[in-house]
């Protein structure tokens, strides 16, 4: 068992700061975004979630230029960008992916925007790798505290919001019917997944914090059904492939040339894998019931 | 920013005032891309040429360096071009390829040591050997360009060979009192240096790569540079003002923290330095940082 252990984590696996670090943020951003991700996934927000993602990484650019916490960088421009997309909602529905692909368009172009003034103002060594696949193991212990605080935050938002929020998402005219505010219910959902989004970007980047994002929702409602079971799992798929990932890079060390592999492509495969894995499960499962 | 375009218009100016008959019939354009090989080439071509340099800001980072049109031109129209070489400055390859020019020198300062491809560290300046074999170069494509006043050009490169002794006196002695000094780095720009005075770098090379090329660094070498610090193994720590990160803040925070002198090193030439007494500087400050404890986060505007 020992030598079993210590075959998955190298050495000095658990005194390491930048783990530590890691494995605090990026554990909380992998709960936050199971919670979220199965809410976005049933009301089929899935292109929402990555274009606030994108518009985010315009927020975590300038927190380059104006030196502040890049966490309220990405949280401060997914914010806008949530209040932005529920003004376009308000509009015909179909034409929601449209506005939603033109804001994802305008946010990534400020972000080319302020990287270029980051590299020809200062000194911002690799600010476009950390802000668009982000840098795990750079990231400050300073973050942490903030970083918890949105976190408990928008758990604490999505709890208020579990019954009228699965209501609104399945049937909004029953919802409707029974009085809830759907139009409200849905800007505080935007607004949750923005912090989610922000969470996400700050570990794996602005580009890949969609796939934490509705990569463990995905596998959870291939598993299961039922909402409460399809939060936990999805948290729980999170936290394997986040905790995975970062392990997997820290023992990569040994066995790649060099220095390693980033830790944002081991936690997207291991989602991805996951995500095979669920689907075989189910189809077999599916398989099984039919005879 | 305001301050280095200010004392680039009065360098330009001089020079145009102090030159004004050879500007007009012969007079070389000479471009450095990184601006202490442009500081070379002006010691060098003295009256004769007009040199431009194009990385000159040394608040920000050389290895991600934007091309604008007009730097575009300033290459294109260049006799004589200085670069450094090992994908430092790869773009000044392309617009040297997509505008042909008959007579047009480029010395490619990778290629004039024999370095391959594969060389690690990019920062060839500061190798005490590199400026010397540049300057030579320098004077024979001037000869070359302007045959007229080949002496003159030959007789600056000795003079320049000269004023680098002080740099090499004081490498010397540091080596002969300090050698093998521990010292923790961010990324490589003045390991040549560090290597030439003896000293031994505890940071771990692939740490020192992931922080050049701003990508994530490994843990275990994270917690290694920590530990040089936390346990006071390193006698000083020669930080580069211009690739820094939240990685690269947090060991500043730590070594002094710890009492580790600090030692800001560059990429780029500070403003009001040339290239011997940037050096030199340089030297005193490590010598400053192992014999005294005194930190030297900045350099400030050194004199001419």
């Amino acid at each position: 068992m020992r030598s079993l252990l210590s075959l998955i984590f190298e050495p000095g696996f658990f005194t390491s700061a930048p783990v530590h670090t890691a494995m605090i943020v990026g554990g909380g951003a992998a709960v936050v975004s199971g919670v979220v991700g199965v809410f976005t996934v049933i009301r089929g927000q899935s292109f929402a979630g990555h274009a606030l993602a994108d518009v985010s990484s315009a927020g975590g650019s300038a927190s380059f230029l104006l030196g502040i916490n890049p966490l309220l960088g990405f949280l401060g421009m997914a914010v806008i960008a949530a209040g932005g997309m529920e003004l376009a909602g308000a509009r015909l529905a179909r034409e929601r992916d449209l506005v939603t692909g033109i804001m994802l368009g305008a946010g990534l172009g400020l972000a080319a925007l302020f990287l270029y003034f980051d590299v020809t103002t200062s000194s911002t060594t690799g600010a476009a790798i950390t802000v668009m696949f982000g840098s795990m193991f750079s990231i400050p212990a300073s973050i942490i505290p903030l970083a918890l605080a949105v976190g408990v935050a928008a758990l604490a938002v999505s709890g208020l919001l579990y019954r009228p929020l699965l209501l609104a998402s399945l049937s909004p005219e029953l919802a409707a019917v029974q009085g809830i505010h759907v139009r409200m219910i849905g800007l505080l959902h935007l607004l949750v997944l923005a912090f989610a989004v922000a969470l996400a970007a700050m570990t794996v980047g602005a580009i890949l914090s969609s796939a934490l994002l509705i990569g463990p929702a995905a596998i959870a409602i291939r598993l299961t059904k039922r909402p409460g079971l399809a939060i936990a799992a999805s948290v729980l798929a999170g936290l394997v492939a986040t905790w995975g990932g970062i392990i997997l890079a820290y023992d990569s060390f040994y066995w790649t040339p060099g220095h390693g592999w980033p830790v944002s492509f081991f936690i997207v495969s291991l989602i991805f894998v996951l995500y095979l894995a669920a689907t075989a499960v189910r189809g077999h499962a599916g398989t099984e019931a039919a005879v | 920013m305001a301050e280095l375009i200010g004392s680039l218009l009065i360098a330009l100016i001089v020079t145009s005032i102090g030159c004004g008959h050879a500007l007009a019939a012969g007079s070389i354009n000479a471009v450095g891309v990184e601006n202490e090989y442009a500081d070379v080439i002006s010691q060098i071509g003295g009256r004769y040429v007009q040199v431009t340099a194009i990385e000159t800001d040394p608040n920000t980072d050389p290895h991600t360096f934007e091309v604008s049109p007009k730097v575009a031109s300033q290459i294109a129209g260049a006799g004589l071009i200085v670069k450094n070489g090992i994908g430092y400055d790869a773009w000044v390859d392309k617009i040297i390829a997509a505008t042909p020019a008959a007579n047009r020198k480029v010395i490619d300062v990778q290629n004039l040591l024999r370095l391959p491809n594969s060389t690690p560290n990019p920062h060839l300046w500061y190798a005490p050997n590199t400026m010397p074999t540049v300057a030579k170069a320098v004077a024979a494509d001037f000869a070359a360009l302007d045959p007229a006043h080949a002496s003159y050009f030959q007789a600056n490169a000795a003079k320049f060979d000269a004023s680098l002794k002080p740099w090499l006196a004081a490498i010397a002695s540091f080596k002969a009192r300090y050698n093998g000094t521990p010292v923790a780095v961010t990324e490589p720009v003045a390991d040549y240096m560090i290597q030439a005075v003896g000293c031994n770098i505890r940071t771990p090379f692939s740490l020192q790569a992931a922080i050049m090329n701003g990508t994530d660094p490994a843990p275990q070498d994270v917690t290694t540079q920590n530990d040089l610090f936390a346990g006071r193994e390193v006698k000083a720590f020669l930080y580069n003002q211009q690739v820094t990160d939240t990685l690269t803040n947090s060991f500043l925070d730590l070594a002094k923290k710890n009492d580790v002198p600090v030692v800001g090193v560059y990429e780029t030439m500070p403003t009001g330095y040339h290239y011997q007494s940037w050096m030199a500087v340089e030297v005193e400050a490590l010598r400053k940082a192992v014999a005294d404890k005194v930190s030297t986060e900045k350099l400030s505007s050194g004199e001419q």
